[in-house]
């Protein structure tokens, strides 16, 4: 196995951005986010997760589908592009398992989703394996682990001051360019998983759907939606019409909730989802029972931003084992 | 399966231009919306099938799913009965003729009209929730004789919100055609039943034998029509719905119409009794 020392990889990074958009962990007012950045300075490469997944650089938080433009020769129809290659750098794998999770609907699902699957081709993935699991991390029971280079294009791992390389896809050869690297013969870091939490199978779910439990549950869930936002995963989403300040019309997409109330009501006012407790179930159904049905893989990576960063301490993991002993 | 009937998506949630070419009054606050599709091309790729949904576009305010009220075999002419409840339909109802709309679709699946030749068939339509059945009422009509008898039970709040008025004496004067009229409250002029659409059923008591009844309307409507329909020794098989929900794509990406692991606009908006009574969530 080849590797690098940090000078050679920021390096290599300054010399990336120049031709392509280079997303990296940066600290942004005391919170770890994928940004845009300029040079490799700006970059953090000593942190657990980062407060936010890179999802929103595939499903933006909102986007424009294509903008309508009404002249004297009637409405008009343009599509955004996006303009230039880009590149993740220091992903976690379980965010780049999550990738494959949103792979499963947008790309593998038809019709394709042209703005997922354009943004997912012009993006190559570098992966940074987790040097410790945090308190809230479960990504080993969901057959993921800390330093899975399966989802990412090359996976970097610390070691000895420096970073091994492994050259995953052909993406991430041709990438790897001109990176300085030296021979390196050492053994990779083991990550201590934690203890694995029970999963349920997918059809092991619907015969607790009526169960008291999610009552219980969601007595102290506030509706806040953090959790949707903040899964690497969740994918619900809004499309409406924006008028922008020259008369245009912008058709955008944004994220959604389905914690939020009304999200199910339709015209006239009926709601088959009214309560709270329905609506909290069904996110927890959507993850582990109807995602797997319909697409294939469970909907959850065992981030768990969800866990530390719920403000009543709706536990994911927590509920998974509570279902597990119904 | 709910693909068959386009080819090419490219972008699917980029509509396809559209002029209206007739809007006219259905009912109060209920407009008929005939749209002609802008290109040549785009009105050979709109094969649709009775049942089946597309998204009309108000620009500047948005575009929601409406079940196509039109019959393929009639012409290219799109037609969506729209009732005014929201913003989207408010927009639409302040446009008129020569006025541009988006229209995306087709989506979802679609009657089984072939499996239902032979049979009698009962339609039971709810205000304007009884829409994606004129295509059904059509297709039957004008291939008379594949099907058995044909039981029309047409039902509304009120005489002023009855759709497809206009329409009633062709369905009557088809052979073998029965249209029953009810409404929850008449006014001086009705002279037709009174009471809910379960009481007209109660009433006409269509037999089960070698049938078919279609049930579409709120949802409501539809849950105590199901029950009236097994009293009268219908079976679940015997029973199709079609279901409305909010939804924002039409495709089972955006998440928004889910019952349980089924999506209105994937796997419906058509369904058979026998997949309603496994969802796990209510409609």
């Amino acid at each position: 196995m080849n590797a690098t020392t940090r000078e050679s990889l920021l390096a290599w990074l300054d010399g990336l951005s120049k031709s392509m958009t280079l997303i990296a962990p940066q600290a942004v007012e005391e919170q770890i986010c994928y940004r845009p950045i300029a040079e490799s300075s700006e970059i953090v490469l000593d942190f657990g997760r980062t407060d936010l997944p890179a999802k929103e650089y595939f499903l933006p938080s909102t986007h424009v589908l294509f903008s309508i433009e009404r002249g004297d020769k009637g409405v008009s129809i343009e599509e955004p592009s996006l303009e230039r290659e880009r590149v993740v750098f220091g992903l976690r794998p379980c965010d780049a398992r999550a990738l494959r999770v949103l792979d499963a609907l947008f790309l593998e699902e038809e019709p394709v989703d042209p703005y997922y699957a354009e943004r997912r081709e012009k993006t190559t993935l570098i992966g940074l394996a987790c040097r410790e699991m945090s308190p809230e991390c479960f990504c080993t029971s969901l057959g993921l682990a800390p330093d899975d280079a399966s989802d990412v294009d090359l996976m970097l791992t610390e070691v000895d001051g420096g970073y091994a390389v492994q050259v995953v896809t052909e993406k991430g050869r041709v990438l790897l360019g001109d990176l300085i690297m030296e021979e390196w013969e050492g053994t990779l870091p083991q990550v201590t998983g934690r203890e694995e939490l029970p999963i349920l199978e997918a059809e092991a779910w619907p015969q607790h759907f009526n169960h008291a439990y999610w009552a219980h549950l969601a007595d102290r869930c506030l509706s806040c939606r953090l959790c949707t936002y903040l899964c690497p995963t969740c994918r619900c989403f809004d499309v409406r019409d924006y008028e922008t300040p020259n008369r245009d019309i912008e058709r955008v997409c944004a994220w959604d909730s389905c914690l939020a109330e009304g999200y199910r009501r339709i015209a006239g006012g009926h709601d088959p989802r009214p309560t709270k407790m329905e609506r909290l179930r069904n996110r927890f159904y959507c993850k582990f029972c109807y995602y797997p049905k319909d697409f294939g893989p469970i909907a959850c990576v065992g981030c768990g931003r969800c866990i530390a960063k719920c403000p009543v301490n709706v536990d994911i993991a927590e509920v998974l084992e509570s279902v597990a002993a119904l | 399966m709910a693909w068959a009937t386009r080819k090419d998506w490219g972008n699917p949630y980029r509509p396809y231009l559209g002029t209206l070419v007739g809007v006219r009054d259905l009912a109060t606050d209920i407009k008929m919306f005939q749209v002609e599709l802008d290109d040549a091309e785009a009105r050979k790729d709109f094969a649709y099938r009775p049942g089946q949904f597309a998204f009309v576009s108000a620009f500047g305010v948005g575009e929601a799913p409406f079940g196509l009220t039109s019959t393929p075999l009639r012409g290219p002419v799109l037609e969506f009965a729209v009732n005014k409840v929201g913003t989207v339909t408010s927009a639409l109802h302040g446009l008129g003729e020569g006025d541009t709309v988006g229209v995306r679709g087709p989506f979802g699946n679609w009657f089984p009209l072939d499996e239902m030749k032979g049979k009698n068939v009962i339609l039971l339509g709810g205000g304007i929730g009884g829409a994606p059945l004129r295509p059904v009422i059509h297709t039957i009509l004008d291939n008379r004789a594949d099907y058995g008898k044909l039981a029309i039970l047409w039902a509304a709040r009120s005489p002023s919100l009855l759709v497809f008025t206009e329409e009633f004496d062709d369905w009557r004067a088809a052979p073998h055609t029965e249209l029953h009229l009810t409404v929850d409250r008449g006014d001086e002029t009705w002279t037709d039943n009174v009471g809910l659409i379960t009481e007209l059923l109660d009433q006409v008591a269509p037999s089960p034998e070698n049938a078919v009844t279609v049930t579409c309307g709120p949802p409501i409507m539809i849950k105590f029509t199901l029950l009236t329909l097994e009293k009268l020794g219908f079976t679940p098989e015997q029973m199709i719905v079609t279901l409305e929900a909010k939804m924002k794509c039409g495709m089972g990406k955006c998440g928004r119409c889910n019952l349980g692991e089924k999506y209105v606009c994937t796997d419906g908006p058509v369904f058979s009794y026998v997949e309603v009574a496994r969802f796990l969530e209510s409609f």
